[in-house]
C-alpha cells in the first residue's frame, strides 16, 4: 500500500533534517518523562490521602443506662443510614469487647484487673461510605436517648475535614498539571515540527504544485511526528524504569516509614500499564503536534 | 472530438527508447494528450469537449494591498495551441499563470480551464486540477534532496501510480527529455539546462493536457534555451496545449507563434505567428 511509501518519505525527511528530528525527539522525551514521573507520584499521593480518609469512622457510645429497646432503636437508625448508602458498615462493640481491646493495647493489662467494674461504654463503630458523610451520621444520632452522656459521639472531625480538602486539592491540582503538561508538550512538538516544515516550505510548495493532495503531503509529516514521539517516549520509559528499579523500589523495600505504608504501591499505576500509556501519549503528541502545525501550511 | 469511447482506463503505450529521440514519431506516443483521442485518465477532471483549454472572461486580480495583477483580461487559448505570454516584469504574466493553477482566484472575473470554472472548483479538487496541468518554472522547483529520477517519480506517486509503473515510466520519460545516464544525480549535480529538463519530465509524466512554463529559459544560456524550446515545441506537436511566459525575445522571434503581450495587467497585443515586438517595432520589455 501507500503506507510503505509514506513511511519511507518520513524516514527520508528525518534523515534529511537530523537536527530538527533530534530536537523533536528530545522534546517528546522530556514531556513524556515528566508525565511519567508525575502520574505515579500523583496517584501515590492520592492513594495515601484515600487511605487516610477511609479510616475516618464514627464511634457512637451507648450509655450504660440505656434500655435494650433504646439500643435497638439506635441500631435501626444506623441501619437505616446503611440502606440509603450513607454508611458502609455498623459494628457493635460491647462493653466486654471494649475492655478486651483495651487490654490488648495496653503494655501491662494487669492494671485493668484492679478496676471494680468495667468502666468502658459499649459503642457502635460506624464506617461512612464517604468521609463527607460523617456529618450526616452525627446529625442523625446526636440527640438519641441511648447516647452515653459523657462520651457521646466521637469522630476525627478536623482530621477528616483537612483530609477531604487535601484530597480534593490533590485531585484538581493533578488534573490541571497533567493538562498543562500535555498542552506544553503538544505546543513544543508542534513548534519543532513547524521548524521542520518551515525549512521545507519550498518542498511543500512543489508537492502542491505537482498535485499532491493535502493528506498525501500530511501523512509523511504525521508519521515523522509519531516516530519522534515514540522514540522519545521509549527512551523516557527506559529512564523511568531505571529510576524505579534503582531508586524507588530499593527505597520502598528498605524503608519502614509511615509514608510507604499509608500509600500502597497497589494504589498507583502498574508499570507495564504506565509504559503503554506513556508510549501511546508520545505517539499521540507527535501526531497532534504535526497535525495542528500542518493545517496552516496546507491552506490553498 | 469527444465521441471516442471513454474506457475510463487510459492506455499508456510507451516507446522503447535507445537514444534521445530525434523524430516526432518517437515522441508522439509518450506525449499524446488524452483529449485528442477522446480517452480520459483516471483522476482526469477536465471535461472533454471542443471548448478552449483556457478562457479568461473579464478577469481582474487585485491583491490584498490593492495592487493590480491583472486588469480586465478576456482571452481564449484553444486546445493544442502554442502561446507565448510576453511583457515586462510586473506586467501580470505570473498572475496570469497563478490564476490558471488556482494559486490565486480572480477578483472578479471568470477563469475556465479545461471546461472547469475555477471559481466554483472545490478546494479539495485543486490538486486534481494541478495534475492535469504540467508546470515548469524559471527556478526549476525541484526537490533538492532527491535525484532526477526521484523528482519525476514523486509526481507519479502523487497520482497514485504503483511502484512498478513508476520504475517503468521514470527512465522512459527522462530518456525522452535527453537525460540518459543522469537519473541518479541530485539537482545540484546537474546543469541549469539539465535541471530544467528534469522539471519538464516531471511536468509531462502525468500526461498533462496543458503545459505551462513560466520563464523556462530565464536562467539558461541561449544555446540551452533553444534546446528547451525545441523540446516544448515537440511536446506541443503531440497535441498538448503549451503556454510559455517569457522575456526571451530571441526565442519568440524565431518561433513565430501566437503572442499575447501584457502590460500593466492588460492585454496590449494578441497576434498569431508573431515576434516579441509588435509591427511598429515598439519595445515592450
Amino acid at each position: 500500500m501507500r503506507l510503505g511509501m509514506f513511511f519511507r518519505e518520513a524516514l527520508r525527511s528525518i534523515r534529511a533534517n537530523a537536527a530538527i528530528s533530534v530536537a523533536a525527539t528530545v522534546t517528546a522525551l522530556i514531556a513524556v518523562f515528566i508525565l511519567g514521573a508525575f502520574i505515579p507520584s500523583f496517584m501515590y499521593v492520592r492513594s495515601a490521602v484515600d487511605a487516610q480518609t477511609a479510616k475516618v469512622d464514627v464511634d457512637v457510645y451507648i450509655a450504660d443506662t440505656a434500655t435494650v429497646s433504646q439500643v435497638n432503636s439506635l441500631r435501626e437508625k444506623l441501619d437505616g443510614l446503611r440502606t440509603d448508602g450513607t454508611v458502609a458498615a455498623v459494628t457493635y462493640v460491647s462493653k466486654e469487647d471494649a475492655l478486651r481491646i483495651m487490654k490488648e493495647r495496653l503494655r501491662d493489662p494487669s492494671v485493668l484487673d484492679e478496676l471494680p467494674s468495667n468502666p468502658l461504654p459499649a459503642k457502635f463503630n460506624v464506617k461512612p461510605t464517604e468521609a463527607e458523610n460523617a456529618d450526616v451520621i452525627v446529625a442523625a444520632v446526636k440527640d438519641d436517648p441511648a447516647l452515653d452522656p459523657t462520651e457521646g459521639i466521637v469522630y476525627p472531625e478536623t482530621t477528616a475535614d483537612r483530609l477531604l480538602t487535601a484530597a480534593k486539592f490533590v485531585q484538581w491540582a493533578g488534573f490541571i498539571l497533567i493538562g498543562i503538561l500535555l498542552l506544553a508538550a503538544v505546543l513544543l512538538i508542534g513548534n519543532t515540527i513547524r521548524l521542520s516544515i518551515f525549512a521545507r516550505r519550498r518542498e511543500v510548495e512543489v508537492m502542491r504544485l505537482v498535485g499532491a493532495t493535502n493528506w498525501f503531503i500530511r501523512w509523511p509529516f504525521m508519521i515523522e511526528g509519531v516516530i519522534c514521539g515514540l522514540v522519545g517516549a521509549v527512551v523516557a520509559v527506559a529512564m523511568l524504569w531505571g529510576i524505579k528499579v534503582g531508586v524507588v523500589d530499593a527505597w520502598a523495600a528498605g524503608a519502614d516509614s509511615a509514608l510507604t505504608k499509608t500509600g500502597s504501591a497497589a494504589g498507583t499505576i502498574a508499570f507495564p500499564l504506565l509504559m503503554i500509556v506513556l508510549v501511546g501519549a508520545g505517539a499521540l503528541l507527535g501526531a497532534i503536534g504535526s497535525g495542528i502545525t500542518l493545517r496552516r501550511f496546507l491552506k490553498v | 472530438m469527444s465521441d471516442g469511447q471513454d474506457t475510463g482506463r487510459p492506455e499508456f503505450t510507451l516507446v522503447q527508447v535507445a537514444d534521445t529521440p530525434s523524430s516526432e514519431e518517437e515522441m508522439a506516443p509518450m506525449f499524446t494528450a488524452p483529449v485528442t483521442d477522446g480517452k480520459r485518465h483516471k483522476n482526469d477532471i477536465f471535461r472533454p469537449g471542443p471548448g478552449p483549454m483556457v478562457e479568461f472572461r473579464g478577469v481582474t486580480k487585485t491583491y490584498d494591498g490593492g495592487a493590480r495583477g491583472l486588469n480586465g483580461v478576456s482571452l481564449r487559448i484553444g486546445t493544442g495551441e502554442f502561446v507565448f505570454l510576453v511583457g515586462p516584469s510586473g506586467s501580470g504574466k505570473s498572475t496570469f499563470i497563478r490564476l490558471i493553477i488556482r494559486e490565486l482566484r480572480a477578483t472578479p472575473g471568470e477563469v475556465v480551464v479545461g471546461g472547469l470554472d475555477l471559481a466554483t472548483l472545490r478546494r479539495s479538487k485543486v490538486p486534481y486540477l494541478r495534475r492535469a496541468i504540467g508546470c515548469v518554472f524559471q527556478d526549476f522547483r525541484l526537490l533538492p534532496d532527491r535525484t532526477a529520477a526521484e523528482n519525476v517519480a514523486y509526481a507519479l506517486q502523487v497520482t497514485g501510480h504503483s511502484q512498478k509503473e513508476v520504475r517503468r515510466r521514470v527512465p522512459e520519460i527522462l530518456s525522452l527529455v535527453g537525460l540518459d545516464g543522469k537519473f541518479d544525480r541530485l539537482p545540484r549535480e546537474l546543469s541549469g539546462g539539465e535541471q530544467q529538463r528534469v522539471s519538464i519530465a516531471r511536468a509531462l509524466v502525468n500526461h498533462p493536457r496543458l503545459l505551462i512554463a513560466d520563464e523556462p529559459t530565464g536562467n539558461l544560456d541561449p544555446e540551452t534555451s533553444l534546446g528547451i524550446m525545441d523540446l516544448l515545441l515537440r511536446i506541443n506537436r503531440t497535441g498538448t496545449t503549451v503556454l510559455v511566459a517569457t522575456h526571451d525575445q530571441h526565442t519568440v522571434d524565431r518561433m513565430q507563434m501566437r503572442v499575447i503581450a501584457l502590460d500593466e495587467g492588460r492585454v496590449v497585443r494578441d497576434e498569431e505567428s508573431a515576434g516579441y515586438h509588435d509591427e511598429t517595432g515598439e519595445v515592450l520589455a
